[in-house]
C-alpha cells in the first residue's frame, strides 16, 4: 500500500508537466495547422498567425513550475497531497491548452477572413488562458501546504528524494 | 464514423459569403480541388461520393424517373456520413417538390419522386403547399412565380432557400470534417448559380419542364414562358 501511494506521489509530482506538454503540443498543432492552411489563402501578413498558433505553450510552462513547487522528499503523508494537486492541476493545463488551441484556430479563420477582428477574435483564447493561470497560481498556493518533510519519525516513510536541480 | 478535424484544410479555404447571388465562388474548382487533398483517404472517398453526386444531378435530364429512383436507393445503401446523406436527401426532396408543384400546374399527377415527402405529396397533391409550408416556407411563392413565367426568380429563390438550409448543417465544431461538406455544397450552390445568368436561366427552365412533363413538353411550346 505505501508502495502505491509513493507511486501515486511521483505520479502527482510529473503530472502537471507531463499533461501540460500534452495540451501544448495538441493546442500548438491545432493553432499551427490552422495558420499553415491561412497561409495558403493569403498573400501575407503570417506573423501574427504563427505568433498566435504558439499561444497555448504557455501550459507546459506552467506545468514546469508547478512541479518544480510540488517537488520534496516523497511521503506516504505526503504523496496523496501531490496525488491530487499534480494530477488535478495538470488536467486542467492540458484541457486549457487543447481547448486554447481549438480557439486560437478559429481567431485565424476568421480573422483571415475579416482581419479588423483580429484583437477581439483572440479574446477567447485569452480568457482562456486564463483560467491556465487560475489552476497555476492555486496549485502554487496549496502546494505550500504539502508537508514538506515528514510529521514524526515513527509514522513517516521517506523515500529516494528528488535530486535537487 | 471518425470524427475528423481539419484545422488546416478549413484555414485554407476562403469565407464564403452570406448569399448565394454574387459574381463568382470565392475560389475556383482547380484550386478547391488541390486543397481538398488535404483530406485523409477515407473523408476523401465521402467527398468524392458528394461530387459523384452533383456530377450525376447536374445531368438530370438524361435520367428518367427510374433511374432518379434506383440512384437514390444505390445512395442511400452506399452513404455512411449522416451529413453527406441529409445534403444529398434534401436535393432531392427540393427536386421533387419542384417537380410536383410543375406537374401539378400542368394538370398532371403526382410525381414518382424520391424522398421522404413522396406520399405526404401524394396525400396533399390538391394542397397548395402540399401541407408542407412549416417545412419549405418557400413554396407557395416559388408556385406563384412559376405560374407568372418569372423562372430565374423562382429558382433565385429556390436557391436561397438551400443556401440557407445547408448552412444550418454547419456542425459545432468549424474545423470538423462535416464543415467540409457543408462549405462544399454552398460552393457548389454558389458555383451553379453563377453559371446561370438570364439565357441558360431559360434553358435550365425548360430543361426542368421537360424534366418533369416529359411527353407533355409541347403543352408549353406553343407559349414560351419569359424570363424576366
Amino acid at each position: 500500500m505505501d508502495g502505491l501511494l509513493i507511486a501515486l506521489g511521483w505520479v502527482g509530482l510529473f503530472a502537471p508537466t507531463a499533461l501540460g506538454a500534452i495540451g501544448s503540443i495538441i493546442g500548438c498543432a491545432r493553432a499551427g495547422q490552422a495558420a499553415c492552411g491561412a497561409m495558403l489563402d493569403l498573400e501575407g501578413g503570417y506573423g501574427r498567425y504563427v505568433g498566435l498558433s504558439a499561444l497555448p505553450s504557455s501550459q507546459i510552462i506552467y506545468g514546469i513550475v508547478v512541479m518544480f513547487s510540488l517537488q520534496r522528499t516523497i511521503t506516504v503523508e505526503n504523496a496523496p497531497g501531490l496525488f491530487g494537486i499534480g494530477v488535478l492541476a495538470g488536467l486542467a493545463l492540458m484541457f486549457s491548452a487543447m481547448y486554447q488551441g481549438a480557439c486560437c484556430a478559429s481567431a485565424i479563420n476568421v480573422s483571415k477572413r475579416k482581419p479588423e477582428i483580429f484583437g477581439l477574435s483572440v479574446a477567447p483564447a485569452a480568457i482562456v488562458e486564463g483560467f491556465a493561470v487560475f489552476a497555476f497560481i492555486f496549485a502554487l498556493v496549496l502546494s505550500g501546504d504539502i508537508p514538506p518533510l515528514p510529521a514524526s519519525g515513527d509514522m513517516a516513510t521517506p523515500v529516494t528524494p528528488l535530486p535537487t536541480p | 464514423m471518425a470524427l475528423r478535424t481539419y484545422y488546416d484544410l478549413i484555414a485554407s479555404l476562403p469565407g464564403l459569403p452570406p448569399r448565394h447571388d454574387v459574381e463568382r465562388p470565392p475560389i475556383s474548382e482547380v484550386r478547391l480541388r488541390e486543397r481538398l487533398q488535404l483530406l485523409d483517404m477515407d473523408d476523401a472517398a465521402v467527398v468524392r461520393q458528394w461530387m459523384d453526386f452533383v456530377h450525376w444531378d447536374r445531368q438530370s435530364l438524361d435520367h428518367t424517373d427510374d433511374d432518379v429512383a434506383r440512384a437514390y436507393h444505390r445512395l442511400q445503401q452506399e452513404i455512411t456520413n449522416p451529413t453527406l446523406w441529409t445534403l444529398i436527401e434534401r436535393r432531392l426532396d427540393t427536386r421533387t417538390l419542384v417537380a410536383a408543384l410543375r406537374r401539378r400546374r400542368a394538370g398532371l399527377s403526382p410525381p414518382k419522386g424520391v424522398g421522404q415527402w413522396v406520399e405526404k405529396i401524394r396525400r396533399n397533391y390538391h394542397h397548395p403547399e402540399f401541407q408542407l409550408q412549416g417545412r419549405y416556407p418557400w413554396i407557395g411563392r416559388f408556385d406563384q412565380l412559376i405560374g407568372q413565367g418569372q423562372a430565374l426568380a423562382a429558382e433565385r429563390m429556390m436557391f436561397e432557400y438551400s443556401y440557407q438550409q445547408v448552412g444550418e448543417l454547419q456542425p459545432a465544431d468549424p474545423f470538423a470534417f462535416e464543415a467540409v461538406l457543408v462549405y462544399l455544397s454552398r460552393w457548389e450552390l454558389i458555383e451553379r448559380w453563377t453559371s446561370l445568368d438570364a439565357v441558360a436561366g431559360q434553358q435550365r427552365f425548360e430543361t426542368m419542364i421537360k424534366e418533369t412533363l416529359g411527353e407533355y413538353t409541347q403543352l408549353f411550346a406553343a407559349d414560351p414562358i419569359p424570363v424576366e
